[in-house]
């Protein structure tokens, strides 16, 4: 080698360390990565620089795992090339003055082979070149030109089945960069080699540190300049920097997405909270969350009035610190209640006397417990809702009901008292005339008088228990005994009208047996024959009422049907269901004639005050008998259906004797 | 001696017309509701027939419409507790609405009118 080849290499050594150099300054300047690709593409091809014809950038991407092209810089055909080269041989630029120019920045970002090399994505495939470079780190010259051309080149080794792998390893000559050629097509992705179009070329690995980032791909297809083992060695320095430069703008910028990813999820979590306030101070009501210590968590303007101190007082501090009672319990207690025991109380049409002082209005007040995760609660919300105006709306409507209710009677009771005040006023007529006359006094006529005036008494009665106006005094009651004494009243009555009363079952628990209810035996009695009474009145000429009485659970319903109480029967009177622990046992009477009621309206309304489809009565009778028997907490049910008439069930609580 | 048929279904205010007609000089049947009514009109052919409106199975409006489709002669007085059956025209078909009163002077009177026509 003369002295002049090695002052030119040494110059071409520099030059390129020169080209190095500035790539990278250029490329810290920026964490664009885009732009970083760029500048090392264009400093792979700049003709000042290294001067390959065409650089090719492929990148794992980080979802798909594949290699997938990302950008490529150089003409798309020879005139091209010449074109661009000769453009920029005339500026005379330098690789750091283009860098820093404006054509870099303008420079048509898709070209055609930048265009065409986002669509190539190569799948992992370990016996393919550019994985084999990424798995080993070791650059490939690719030469399918001597491959065809029968090649001097024999394979270093066989690697299985596939033996048609033709590879060749070797170092440079200065012995400091291995390098793998290749020349065999098979080794090289078919839509790589497709897309680059030209056999000789370069694959330079792009790992950082233990990383792989991608591979870089030269060539010369233009200028047919064979690409050194020098070249290789400035490519791998340089791939080397490229990798970790594109690593760590990845990483940058990965890093300054997951920031902003915060700062929206921070924003968000703000406009919650905001939005969470809003709710609370839009409603109204008063929300006070307390926590276990019962310091104040949160609450709104509203419940701050209601305290008489702004929001910003109540707040932080406990809630003890003021003296809250609701209708004389201390709020604090109830609190405490609701925490330990995890269920929400309420308390509802009540006054609060805060801090001494007490309200005129009326509040429903809830308190539910807090909970932030299943276990225990963390504290408890209190809710105060001012009900004064539905509370007064109530009253009002509920005044006019009783006003109509009131006319109802009016109407009622003066045409109930209509036909006796004429039968009265009519006779005492006639008394006094025959007695003007001379003629003897008709009994009968006087007779009739009296029992008017008794009938009188009974509607006045009616309308006095409906109004309530006797007292209830509660007391141990033989229901056995009233019950008889009332069966035998009635069958008197129905005899006079040509029925018959029967037991259909149960006859022994009135005849032998000795249970007692705690009530009030005069009401029971009314109750009882109100009910027979009106079963007498429905019933047509020679019909058969039917009475059974059992013991049972508060929901069961005997069935009058031939059928059924036949099955039932058989298995010793068994109609009612076991009674669920801890309820007590009913006493049932079951009531029933054989005349259905007219439609399911009259089913609806037959315990409403002054209904009735009687053409006399008060429409009283009925409605007394359900109040007396809900005063003594039983129940009456009305069941009536065309086969099994009318059946009415009164259940009363047995005492436990 | 001219016949009436009162149908009244309260016994006592019954008893009481019929008593008093009867010492006006009338032969007095009576029916406990409108359809003991229509059998008693059926079969004791009245002269004049006196119906309260208020009354189980059938009422005096029912048994009103029944008879006058029947009968577009005979007399009829119809009476009830209530002044404001006079408002429902199917009253119109008697020939006398009259409000129940404890003096039956006017009652009397329309009865003796009508038997007259």
């Amino acid at each position: 080698m003369s002295a002049e080849d090695i002052i030119k290499e040494y110059q071409d050594i520099l030059r390129q360390y020169n080209i190095l150099n500035q790539i990278s300054k250029t490329v810290s300047s920026t964490l664009d990565l885009n732009k970083i690709l760029k500048i090392i593409l264009t400093g792979v091809t700049f003709g000042d620089g290294f001067g390959f014809n065409r650089a090719f950038l492929f990148l794992i991407d980080r979802h798909s795992k594949n290699l997938r092209g990302r950008m490529a810089i150089g003409p798309s055909s020879a005139e091209d090339a010449w074109k661009v080269w000769n453009e920029i041989k005339d500026k005379n630029y330098s690789l750091e003055e283009y860098l820093g120019s404006e054509k870099f920045e303008n420079e048509q970002q898709f070209s055609v082979l930048d265009e065409k090399i986002k669509q190539i994505s190569m799948p992992i495939d370990k016996n393919r070149v550019v994985w084999k470079c990424l798995q080993d780190g070791i650059p490939r010259n690719v030469d399918l030109v001597s491959a065809a051309a029968g090649g001097e080149n024999e394979p270093v080794e066989d690697s299985g089945p596939a033996a048609l792998f033709k590879e060749r390893q070797a170092f440079s000559q200065d012995g400091l960069v291995q390098v793998i050629t290749v020349n065999d097509s098979a080794l090289i992705d078919a839509e790589l080699a497709e897309y680059i179009d030209h056999p000789k070329f370069c694959i330079i690995p792009l790992i950082s540190r233990t990383k792989k980032v991608g591979i870089l791909i030269v060539d010369n297809k233009y200028n047919q300049r064979d690409i050194t083992s020098d070249d290789i060695k400035f490519l791998l320095l340089l791939g080397q920097f490229a990798a970790s430069s594109i690593r760590n703008t990845i990483i940058y910028n990965d890093l300054k997405d997951s920031i902003s990813a915060l700062s929206k999820l921070n924003m968000k979590l703000n406009y919650l909270k905001d939005y969470n306030e809003k709710i609370i101070e839009s409603i109204p009501v008063s929300i006070i969350v307390v926590d276990h210590n019962f310091t104040v968590t949160q609450c709104n303007e509203n419940c701050g009035k209601l305290m008489g101190f702004s929001k910003e007082i109540v707040m932080g501090k406990q809630i003890n610190t003021h003296e809250i009672y609701i209708d004389g319990i201390n709020l604090i207690d109830e609190v405490f209640k609701v925490i330990k025991e995890n269920k929400a109380q309420g308390f509802y049409k009540v006054n609060m006397t805060i801090n001494g002082e007490k309200s005129d209005e009326i509040f429903d007040i809830m308190l539910v417990p807090f909970k932030f995760s299943e276990e225990n609660p963390e504290g408890a919300v209190i809710i105060v809702e001012n009900v004064t105006n539905t509370v007064r709306l109530e009253t009002e409507l509920s005044n006019t009901k009783k006003l109509s209710q009131l006319g109802k009677l009016a109407a009622t009771v003066a045409h109930e008292i209509r036909n006796p005040l004429i039968a009265i006023g009519g006779y005492a007529a006639r008394v006094k005339r025959k007695f003007l006359e001379g003629a003897q006094t008709d009994i009968g006529n006087l007779e009739i008088i009296i029992e008017e005036v008794k009938r009188l008494e009974r509607i006045v009665n009616e309308i006095l228990d409906f109004a309530s106006g006797r007292e209830v005094k509660f007391s141990e009651v033989n229901i056995s005994l009233l019950l008889l004494e009332c069966i035998n009243l009635a069958k008197a009555a129905a005899e006079q009208n040509n029925l018959e009363i029967i037991f259909d079952c149960g006859r022994d628990l009135v005849e032998n047996a000795n249970l007692h209810v705690f009530g009030s035996r005069d009401h029971l009695k009314q109750a009882f024959l109100n009910i027979l009474n009106n079963a007498i009145d429905a019933s047509g000429k020679k019909d058969k009422i039917k009475i059974c009485i059992a013991k049972g659970a508060k929901d069961s319903f005997y069935d009058f049907s031939d059928s059924a109480r036949k099955m039932q029967d058989s298995i010793s009177g068994i109609f009612s269901k076991d009674r669920a622990e801890g309820e007590p046992e009913y006493i049932i009477i079951y009531i029933n004639n054989s005349a259905p009621l007219a439609n399911r309206e009259d089913i609806k309304n037959i315990f409403l005050p002054f209904y009735t489809t009687k053409t006399k009565g008060t429409g009283l009778g009925l409605t007394i008998t359900k109040k007396i028997i809900e005063q003594h907490a039983g129940k009456i049910e009305v069941n009536s259906s065309i086969e099994n008439g009318t059946t009415f069930a009164i259940k009363l609580p047995l005492m436990d004797i | 001696m001219k016949k009436i048929l009162v149908v009244e279904d309260d016994m006592p205010i019954r008893n009481l017309y019929k008593e008093e007609l009867i010492d006006e000089g009338y032969d007095v049947i009576t029916a406990t509701d409108g359809v003991n009514g229509y059998e008693l009109f059926k079969s004791s052919r009245p002269d004049l027939i006196t119906i309260d409106i208020k009354m189980p199975n059938m009422n005096g409006l029912e048994l009103l419409d029944k008879i006058r489709k029947e009968d577009r002669d005979i007399p009829i007085i119809i009476y009830s507790a209530y002044g404001e059956f006079t408002q429902n025209f199917s009253t119109w078909a008697a020939d006398e609405y009259l409000v129940k009163s404890s003096d039956l002077t006017e009652f009397k009177n329309k009865v003796k009118e009508l038997l007259l026509r």
